[in-house]
């Protein structure tokens, strides 16, 4: 019974949600005296959603096995926390979850955006038309809802056991309050170009939602990290997967994007841009939400295949977003500025900056869709690996800390000199290169991403403590926030160079008992032991570690799960300040002993801190109303 | 030529220009990164015509023969095969999870004097999982 008011709410909600689109249209020619009304239904229809989503996560948790979707991705022994996150594992429940947060993205909006201004029922109606799109799809042809009567299983299928995992179980809801988040800008510009009252560009209205947006998104893509280090076993943080690929394109996007929400009331000539990055990032979370779906590309992450769910999805996908294009491509002319961007002008150096991030967009789309290409048309297998992206993405990385840094020397609206600005730059690339020349002789490491790596990430801490240190004799104010978000870019390159230069691994076949020496560290196997988990069997393996100064134990495992006799790999991790020892045990030979895998992973979790770095930075720009 | 004009050529064709160079790097980059999927079939009978050199990555795909894994110290050995040919290969490094005796497999690395050395061993997370095409040939 529980299950069938869920989904008639959902039902419900997307016949609501089409009501609130087509009552919002008067909108763009009048205003009518349905302003006041739209947004209460808009809260109701809202509502219906939430409770629907309720009461499903209240099926979940009673283990109700006669809904089909619960039967097959959950388990009367799992520990309620993953009861819920066994919703979000799997294509349909996770589909219901991202609705219900375009739902609370929307209700942000319905809260806090001044009613009294205008494109506010224009917004909360694109808004809801994306949603009555979504809830079709979702009830359609991706019902969560579905029964198993008149038998119903007295135990569920269980979830993958890599997915049980407090890490991973927050992972896919901070990235979808991500992905999501940016309905917001999307709908806002939307609702602007459909208008065509193009005198006056409020989107500071909006700049909060989309800094919180991309502080979602950055999080759970360093929570995704995060959990492949330690969970997958292989000891990386990033492996250029397709899927990982498709969160990148949004994040570089929302990252341009947010560059420009800052300094659209400084310039005009940077609208066009604003409203253009406002479509493209909600336009890739669409596309990457179409690949992840659609099961076209193979990938660690893909859920269960079916073409015709690609097919909707590309299908709605085109619609939300080729409306607005279609203005924006009518009104382009209208929407840029008369004068031209002065040469050198800070205007200059946000353009380059954002025709970088869309060069960055370019390369992840190319070796994404390449393969489908040569597929489709050739019949060629191939497959785009690391290498690509790492060749590519080193430089672009490069020169846009050095724009960025150069930047920080020009001024707005104005022509500047290159001499001035170069002059401006000049202490901190010295004081760059010769710590580079340090490093680069301490390490014995000369390899140009390394030195690049190094200088730039060096050059952008200079230059941003010369800034310190002029404003305090100065007296003057600096932007902290933006000093803090540009640190964290520094120390994500730095540790990145670092990482990839210093980071070793090496292979053993040991018995118990015996000995290997890697790198500075002497270890031994000391014993196998078995243990009996609630849900699985653990063999696990116990390594004594010693150097100069430290003793510890490792203890890596193999896991045999007994629902779906899965076997999983369980890393040991001994975390020190500026690296990690890193094992995992592999195969036992036929002569009794086992392979092991050691790694040494230098400034791994220092990546993840610059990134948490970042988001705090654009965190603290939120109470910033221009950018300085 | 007036003088606007020919500044608005200039500006016009240097960026065509930096963009044509842009995209030509990031081509020849894609280009020279691609790995190709290979059967074991199509390893030894295209060795020419799809050019695979001793110096080119690619990725070799099949099941794994039953009784044909071995360890010598820590070099792992199998053999992949599509029921038609049969290829050696030789790794050193742990195996995933999934890896089993006829159970599909995809390895990335160098072919070498008719042995294939590994650079990574894949196994889906899927215990279904077929390499592309082998499906169809096997049946």
């Amino acid at each position: 019974m529980i299950g069938e008011i869920s989904h008639f709410l959902s039902f419900l909600s997307g016949l609501i949600f089409l009501a609130v689109f087509l009552l919002s249209i008067p909108m763009y020619s009048s205003s009518s005296s349905l302003q006041r009304f739209v947004p209460n239904i808009f809260f109701v229809a809202v509502l219906s959603l939430f409770l629907s989503f309720s009461l499903f996560v209240y099926l979940a948790l009673a283990d109700d096995f006669s809904m089909r979707y619960i039967a097959s991705h959950s388990n009367t022994n799992l520990p309620g926390f993953y009861k819920v996150s066994s919703i979000w594992s799997a294509h349909e429940g996770s589909l219901f979850l991202w609705i219900v947060f375009l739902g609370l993205w929307g209700i942000i909006f319905w809260l806090f955006y001044n009613s009294k201004e205008d494109l506010y029922v224009e917004t909360l109606g694109i808004i809801s038309l994306i949603l009555f799109l979504f809830l079709a799809f979702l009830l359609l042809v991706s019902s969560p809802f579905e029964r198993l009567l008149p038998i119903s299983p007295f135990e569920g299928n269980d979830i993958n056991p890599v997915l049980q995992d407090p890490a991973l179980a927050i992972h896919p809801p901070m990235l979808y309050l991500g992905y999501v988040g940016f309905i917001i800008a999307f709908a806002f510009n939307s609702a602007y170009l459909i208008k065509q009252d193009f005198t006056e560009y409020p989107v500071a209205r909006i700049k909060n939602f989309s800094l919180i947006a991309w502080a979602f998104l950055t999080l759970g893509i360093t929570l995704g990290s995060w959990w492949a280090y330690y969970e997958l076993g292989w000891g990386g943080y990033w492996f250029w997967d397709p899927v990982e690929n498709v969160a990148l394109m949004p994040w570089l996007a929302a990252t341009a994007l947010v560059h420009m929400l800052f300094v659209s009331n400084q310039s005009k000539s940077i609208k066009a841009w604003t409203i253009f990055l406002s479509l493209l990032v909600f336009a890739l979370s669409l596309f990457g939400a179409f690949i992840v779906r659609s099961g076209i590309i193979d990938s660690v992450h893909s859920f269960a295949n079916d073409p015709t769910r690609g097919l909707y999805l590309l299908l709605i996908s085109s619609v939300i977003v080729s409306i607005p294009l279609f203005y924006y491509l009518r009104f382009l002319p209208n929407l840029f500025s008369q004068q031209s961007i002065k040469v050198l002008s800070k205007e200059y150096f946000i353009s380059l900056n954002n025709v970088l991030f869309l060069t960055g967009i370019f390369i992840i789309f190319l070796g994404v869709l390449y393969p489908l290409f040569m597929e489709f048309f050739f019949d060629d297998r191939i497959s785009v690996g690391a290498p690509y992206y790492n060749l590519l993405f080193a430089p672009l990385a490069f020169v846009a800390a050095s724009t960025m840094v150069l930047s920080t020397e020009s001024l707005w609206s104005r022509p500047n000199s290159l001499q001035e600005i170069l002059r401006g730059s000049l202490i901190a690339s010295i004081a760059s290169s010769i710590v580079t020349v340090i490093i680069a002789l301490l390490t014995d490491t000369f390899a140009w991403w390394f030195l690049g790596g190094l200088f730039f990430s060096l050059l952008i801490f200079f230059k941003y403590l010369q800034s310190v240190i002029i404003s305090y004799l100065d007296q003057t104010k600096v932007n902290v926030a933006s000093m803090i978000a540009h640190f964290g870019f520094g120390m994500l390159i730095m540790t990145i160079s670092l990482n990839a230069a210093l980071s070793s691994e090496k292979t053993f076949s040991m018995k118990t008992g015996s000995s290997a020496i890697f790198a500075d560290y002497n270890f031994t196997f000391d014993n196998l032991s078995k243990l009996s988990k609630s849900n699985h069997d653990v063999l696990e393996a116990t390594f004594i570690f010693e150097d100069d100064k430290n003793k510890f134990l490792l203890k890596p495992q193999k896991r045999k799960y007994f629902t779906r006799g899965e076997i999983t790999t369980e890393s040991a991790i001994k975390i020190f300040p500026l690296h990690d020892v890193y094992i995992t045990i592999g195969e036992q030979q036929t002569s009794g002993s086992w392979i092991v895998n050691v790694q040494l992973n230098y400034y791994t979790r220092w990546i993840w801190v610059a990134a948490v770095i970042m988001t705090l930075g654009i965190l603290l720009s939120m109470r910033k109303k221009k950018y300085v | 030529m007036k003088e606007h004009r020919k500044k608005r050529l200039i500006r016009a064709l240097s960026i065509v220009l930096v963009s044509a160079l842009g995209v030509g790097t990031i081509l020849y980059a894609l280009n020279s990164n691609l790995d190709y999927f290979f059967t074991p079939s199509e390893m030894l009978m295209n060795d020419e015509s799809k050019n695979i050199s001793s110096s080119r990555r690619v990725k070799l795909g099949g099941m794994v023969k039953e009784n044909s894994f071995s360890i010598n110290g820590s070099i792992i050995s199998f053999e992949i095969t599509d029921f038609k040919e049969t290829i050696l290969v030789s790794y050193e490094g742990l195996l995933p999870d999934l890896f089993k005796e006829g159970k599909g497999i995809v390895v990335l690395g160098k072919m070498h004097n008719e042995v294939f050395y590994a650079e990574e061993v894949f196994a889906k997370h899927d215990e279904n999982y077929m390499p592309p095409n082998l499906d169809l040939d096997s049946s």
